[in-house]
């Protein structure tokens, strides 16, 4: 749980009203932490704006559990107060969104303008 | 080793009802669309071949029980959950054809339907057996003698005629039963639970059921993976969606096939058996859960070695 930490990209950005936090490359054991450490990073940032939370996962090949387990914490921690959209996914991330159901818990969109 | 699947279910045994039965047979009789069959051996061939397992099998409603066969002069069982009577049953077909009458149990917790299936295990009432009880729990003897107390139970716990041990273990410190080598995990469950790794000859099964992964507390999925590391065989429970334990059943004390997939990915285990199927799924919605989690495992296994997902129902055997 060391080597690979670098293996996992992540850009913030403004999108008019919203913080957009775009995760790069994969979520998986090796890269979860840091996975992780940006998510809370973003979701306090934009916390702090009053901005609505946007991931922006059109760069992200895909997450794993470790990921979507990342995700889960992060809307504890933004609470009502912080509202997280996730955007923009691939195929692949559609159809793990489906399998682990997460589709129900997540408002999911297709592309990072789409009302939010 | 070899392992015998005698009960799947997870929380409470279930049965096909009529209208169940009925809907099968119906499928089977559209699918085989006017052809005529010369016997019934011939049907059954035509049924196996071209129908999915949700029509022609099922998946059996019996709870956790789980054989390993493969000690020297013993039975090995995990759990004694409803599916623990046919077990019974069929140890004493064994036992006339030479099976000594030694019984060691691996209880991964206490809680009902892992052990309702004891005062139904005919074995306990032969003067000639000896069953050890090994546990993580101090109290598995209380909860053993409790659901045979006058108020649950006609036959009191004293009457049975076999000679009992109980051995409670520490999680970590491996044991000897019969050249099986038995390790003990916690897990994170209701009043506690066990995973047991069995390991001889080179090979490893694991055996974790009623185990809840949380998703706060990623440091003991490093006690999993090395827990998990290299084994031939997995026995996950694999009761609910990862939305449902991060929702609604969070604290129920259960876990997913998508966790389930990513711990034998991260320890490189060769083959997942889904487990303690959710007791309101059909067939069809077993079988669903099983290609979903085929399909996850293809999505994100990267450049590692395929992991097989097989899904346990009452009566599979696998070879380890
Ligand atoms: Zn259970
Ligand atoms: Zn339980």
């Amino acid at each position: 749980m060391s080597g690979a930490l670098m293996d996992l990209g992540w850009e913030v950005r403004r999108a008019g009203e919203r913080l957009v936090g775009a995760p790069i490359g994969r979520v998986d054991e090796t890269t979860w932490e840091v996975f992780s450490a940006h998510l809370t990073a973003v979701v306090r940032e934009a916390a702090a704006a009053g901005a609505p939370l946007v991931i922006d996962l059109s760069a992200l090949e895909y997450m794993s559990s470790r990921g979507l387990r990342a995700l889960t914490i992060a809307r504890r921690e933004a609470g009502e107060a912080t509202p997280i959209t996730l955007a923009a996914p691939n195929e692949r991330m559609r159809e793990i969104f489906a399998i682990s159901r997460y589709d129900k818990l997540f408002k999911i969109v297709d592309d990072v303008d789409a009302d939010a | 080793m070899r392992v015998r699947f005698w009960g799947t279910r997870g929380s409470l045994p279930v049965a096909p009802t009529a209208e169940v039965i009925q809907a099968k047979i119906a499928q089977a009789l559209v699918a085989a669309g006017g052809r005529s069959f010369a016997d019934a051996a011939e049907a059954d061939a035509f049924a196996r071949q071209s129908l999915d397992f949700a029509t022609y099998g099922a998946y059996g409603g019996a709870t956790s029980c789980v054989e390993i066969e493969g000690a020297e002069g013993t039975f090995l069982i995990c759990d004694m959950g409803s599916g623990l009577r046919e077990f019974g049953i069929d140890s004493f077909r064994r036992i006339a054809g030479g099976h000594p009458p030694a019984y060691h149990f691996f209880l991964s917790h206490l809680h009902w339907d892992h052990i309702m299936g004891f005062p139904f295990f005919g074995p306990a009432f032969n003067p000639a057996a000896t069953i050890v009880i090994h546990s993580g729990h101090a109290d598995a003897e209380t909860a053993l003698r409790r659901q045979q107390e006058e108020i649950s139970f006609p036959v009191p716990f004293d009457w049975l005629r076999a000679k009992f041990e109980f051995v409670v273990h520490k999680p970590g410190e491996t044991f000897d039963v019969g050249g099986v080598a038995v390790t003990l995990c916690a897990q994170h469950h209701s009043h506690d639970s066990y995973g047991y790794r069995f390991e001889k000859g080179g090979r490893a099964a694991i055996y974790s059921t009623d185990s809840e992964h949380k998703i706060d507390n990623m440091e003991s999925e490093a006690a999993f993976e090395a827990f998990f590391k290299d084994a031939d065989l997995v026995i996950c429970d694999t009761m609910y969606s990862l939305g449902d334990t991060v929702s609604l059943k969070q604290d129920w004390g259960h876990s997913s096939n998508v966790v389930a997939v990513d711990l034998c990915h991260a320890a490189h285990a060769r083959r997942l058996a889904l487990f303690h199927h959710e007791p309101t799924y059909t067939d069809a919605d077993i079988q669903r859960m099983h290609a979903e989690t085929v399909r996850y495992e293809e999505l994100v296994r990267a450049d590692r070695p395929a992991l097989e997902v097989i899904c346990a129902y009452d009566g599979l055997e696998v070879a380890v």
